[in-house]
């Protein structure tokens, strides 16, 4: 018998009045998996986290977390997740760790609070009031919070929004830690390298619909298999291209010629013969890139706009 | 589970509260000054009275505040704030932050009580005996009722804006309209009656009640029971209507919970101004505060009653009761934390005992109409008490409780024989001799054209000129074997004439050729002795009622000076004399 999914969703909509923020969703979540939902704000990602998490009532679909209806057993299924929630806030005078043990004790099974601070290296904050925190401190918090009771499936939902890089990186190492703790991790964010740096896969959503569903590279590959070089010259190019390009690789150039990219499935071979037809013609290069496409050009590629818009 | 999640939760909410500056401020702090201030520069320190209002009025202001501010403004912003929706993802539901709520504003109430009694009792010297565990019953239902109410409010607002208006709208005319700030026989009729359905006045009532009248909890149990239904009816409908995100609105319709939550109030009120049940309780809290007020009479030349002069004194009264006499010079009246009335040249004396009325006349079916001004009437003349004669409807005892209790301001009723009372005045009526009509003894209290239409009346009464010779001769008779009879005015007989008529009576009795002295001894100490009230009443002595006259001039010279009254004072209270005059004439007597 198959391992049961930690989630599985599948025809999931939800209409607020007239608008249909989820079109019919279907995916599953592995136990142990990290998985990723990417996707501008508004694509509905957060609908659909919250439906996970029992906050919302679904219209139409089948949902199951941990083997629970999160309508129907909420309770059973908040006790058993963890969840960071986008935009939240705690009484600007808890401490660190009165939050920390005011949210043990809501659930059935807690970890040690001292603990789980220290791994979070939030001890040193133990004491302090929450509104002296920083943002990466406050993110690390809400983690906290979000494991205190040794949750089997955490949900993130945006847990970099809005932090500094250096900030982000430690949070990403964090996460990083619960694979290897096992847990089962559903990640909401907007952060391209996010996705593609934490998750084991991702499904790319769109106005309401899964466009995509995949691992980060696999994705890459499947909707774009090729990659693109990219050259930059101190004079124009010749005019005839090489004989080999004249198929399996796409071209086109800008700045008056001293700019080229070219597509193709085997990028490397495609430099090999770049470099000898422009040696040939004794144009100089001044720069040169092979470029994977990223889940941006991914995403691109398939609703026509850019994540960050 | 469920409980430790209970338990944590009203432990971090009792911390962050008293974390918090501004619930510090308003619960303890602003009271505080209110408290200071009312202590120090409005008299509270010289009455119990207005000392047990200013507790009600700083316990109420915490309760109001504690519920609508604390409870329902605080909710709303946490919500705002986006705090709430973090716990929203805990598997717990909204009943222990509300109930949570209900806990954090009692606890933090609670103290606020203690301190103000401690600060009354300590620093001002209010000595009124006090019924703490019922006090703390009423005001933990009351604050448990009024921070439910404010959960209500967070419940249908859609935001901080619109909390705080709720808030505001019920705050004041709760605070404005209960009888805390401000007393309540100042509004017109119809302000009082629709005082009595805001759940405030109930809570006021009841705190007064207890603070000043000993009452009990169980005395309070109708505002006690709406207040825990309207807590109960808050917790229920809060829970039900709770919200964890600002993002969920309520629809407008909503908003008429809170009127639900009003129910019990309105029902309870209705029933109030129905049985008239507060109206009565407002005017008897409003008299005990007037007879709890400290006097200090000075320099007064003093009659003690029995016959014994002291020709320069001073009395203290405290609630109601001769605190003290003493002979020559007195204290400063801040000194001993009172009232200063100043008496020099003046006459202290006890207040006169008419031995001899019949509020009833024989036959009557029911109780005159008048009957409230015709007790004034006896107050405005410095009457303390009467003796009445028993009517077969109890109606003299009936009176004689609703003075006791100070719903009716008159003279202490005492119970009298079935003899028809010997009086001049009376007799003086019966032979058509109508000077008292023309004195300005009657004047001062009765309206002219009632006084013209008595003398009018007395134009076609028939006369028997004898009476009156006999009645004189008859007291000179008792007087010369010294059996002097208790005076009495019988109200001038067929006139009518309560109060004045007894002033008349003295008067003719020195006509007769009674000394002045031993005229007062019978209108006070000996009065009182034979209507079996010796021991408490008719003497300027220590443990006394303060049931007293301050006349100008020496009425030991001349009686008449009786009528020239400066202050009268029953039972502690100082008569408003120009009041109850205006409104005898008012009502066409």
């Amino acid at each position: 018998m198959a391992i049961p999914a930690a989630i599985h969703a599948s025809g999931l909509r939800k209409l607020y009045g007239d608008f249909e923020a989820v079109r019919g969703i279907d995916f599953e979540v592995a136990e142990g998996e990290i998985f990723g939902l990417l996707g501008p704000n508004g694509a509905g990602k957060t609908t659909t986290v919250e439906i996970l998490e029992g906050l919302r009532q679904r219209s139409a679909g089948e949902v199951s977390v941990l083997g629970c209806d999160p309508e129907k057993e909420t309770d059973a299924v908040k006790d058993r997740i963890g969840v960071a929630l986008q935009s939240t806030n705690l009484p600007d005078k808890i401490r660190v760790r009165e939050a920390a043990e005011l949210f043990a004790a809501f659930y059935t099974r807690s970890v040690d609070v001292d603990a789980l601070l220290r791994r979070l290296q939030l001890w040193e904050k133990r004491n302090a009031y929450y509104s002296t925190l920083s943002g990466g401190q406050k993110q690390r918090l809400a983690l906290a919070l979000a494991l205190v009771n040794d949750p089997e499936l955490v949900f993130l939902d945006e847990p970099t929004t809005g932090l500094d890089p250096q900030v982000r990186l430690e949070i990403h190492t964090l996460i990083g830690k619960l694979r290897e703790q096992r847990k089962t991790v559903l990640l909401t964010t907007h952060y391209i390298e996010e996705a593609e740096r934490l998750c084991d896969r991702v499904a790319i959503i769109d106005e309401g619909r899964i466009v995509a569903m995949g691992a980060p590279r696999e994705l890459q590959d499947r909707v774009l298999g090729h990659a693109r070089v990219e050259v930059k010259t101190a004079a124009p190019m010749p005019e005839e291209l090489p004989e080999a390009w004249r198929e399996g690789v796409a071209t086109s150039f800008s700045d008056g010629r001293k700019m080229l990219y070219a597509s193709a499935e085997k990028p490397a071979r495609v430099v090999v013969e770049l470099v000898k037809w422009l040696e040939a013609a004794g144009v100089e290069i001044e720069d040169l890139h092979i470029r994977r496409p990223t889940l941006e050009d991914v995403f691109l590629e398939l609703t026509g706009k850019s994540l960050r818009e | 589970m469920r409980l430790r999640a209970y338990g944590a939760y009203i432990k971090i909410t009792l911390k962050l509260t008293l974390r918090d500056r501004v619930v510090l401020f308003f619960n303890y702090l602003m009271p505080l000054l209110f408290f200071i201030a009312f202590g120090e520069g409005l008299g509270a320190a010289t009455s119990s009275g207005a000392m047990s209002q200013t507790v009600s009025m700083v316990l109420m202001f915490g309760v109001l505040g504690t519920g609508f501010f604390g409870g329902g403004i605080r909710a709303t912003m946490d919500r705002e704030a986006g705090i709430l929706r973090r716990f929203k993802v805990a598997p717990i539901s909204p009943a222990p932050l509300l109930v949570a709520s209900l806990v954090t504003g009692w606890a933090v109430f609670l103290p606020s009580v203690f301190l103000f009694l401690s600060l009354a009792r300590w620093r001002y010297g209010w000595d009124q005996p006090l019924n703490l565990a019922s006090l703390l019953i009423v005001t933990s239902v009351g604050v448990l009722a009024f921070r439910s109410m404010g959960l209500i409010i967070a419940s249908v607002v859609n935001s901080m804006q619109e909390s705080q208006i709720i808030a505001q709208l019920l705050y004041m005319p709760m605070l404005l309209l209960s009888g805390a700030a401000v007393p309540l026989h100042i509004f017109p009729e119809w302000l009082q009656k629709l005082a009595q359905f805001l759940p405030a006045t109930h809570l006021y009532l009841g705190t007064q009640g207890i603070l000043v009248r000993g009452e009990t909890a169980w005395d309070n149990r109708a505002a006690v029971g709406s207040m825990l239904l309207a807590m109960a009816a808050g917790l229920v409908i809060s829970i039900k209507l709770f919200r964890w995100e600002k993002d969920e609105k309520v629809k407008p319709a909503a908003k008429l919970w809170l009127a639900g939550i009003m129910l019990p109030f309105v029902l309870i009120g209705a029933w109030e101004v129905h049985r008239g049940g507060n109206e009565r309780k407002m005017r008897i809290l409003e008299r005990q505060t007037r007879r709890s007020q400290s006097w200090l009479i000075r320099d007064a030349r003093i009659f003690e009653g029995g016959g014994e002069w002291i020709e320069r004194g001073a009395v203290l009264i405290r609630n109601g009761k001769i605190e003290r006499v003493y002979r020559g010079a007195a204290p400063e009246p801040k000194e001993v934390r009172a009232e200063g009335i100043e008496a020099g040249g003046r006459t202290l004396l006890p207040a006169l005992i008419d031995s001899g009325v019949v509020l009833m006349r024989p036959g009557a079916k029911e109780p005159p109409q008048d009957l409230e001004s015709v007790l004034s009437g006896y107050v405005y003349w410095g009457v303390g008490a009467i003796q009445a004669l028993p009517d077969p409807l109890g109606v003299a005892e009936q009176y004689r409780k609703k003075v006791d209790e100070g719903e009716v301001i008159g003279p202490e009723i005492l119970p009298g024989a079935w003899v028809p009372p010997f009086s001049l005045a009376a007799a003086e009526a019966e032979a058509g001799e109508l000077a008292i009509l023309k004195q300005d003894l009657a004047r001062q209290f009765f309206s002219d054209g009632y006084l013209r239409a008595l003398a009018a009346t007395g134009e076609r009464r028939p006369r028997s000129p004898q009476a009156y010779a006999a009645a004189a001769a008859r007291l000179r008779e008792l007087w010369r074997r010294g059996e002097l009879p208790a005076p009495s005015g019988a109200a001038g007989g067929w006139l009518g004439l309560h109060g004045p008529a007894l002033l008349r009576e003295l008067e003719l009795w020195q006509k007769e050729g009674v000394p002045a002295a031993e005229i007062l001894r019978a209108a006070t100490a000996l009065a009182a002795a034979r209507a079996g009230a010796g021991a408490r009443l008719g003497r300027v002595k220590e443990g006394y009622e303060a049931t007293l006259l301050i006349v100008e001039g020496d009425p030991l010279e001349d009686v008449r000076s009786l009528g020239r009254i400066h202050t009268v004072l029953v039972r502690g209270e100082r008569v408003s004399r120009g009041e109850l005059a205006n409104q005898n004439k008012s009502s066409g007597k």
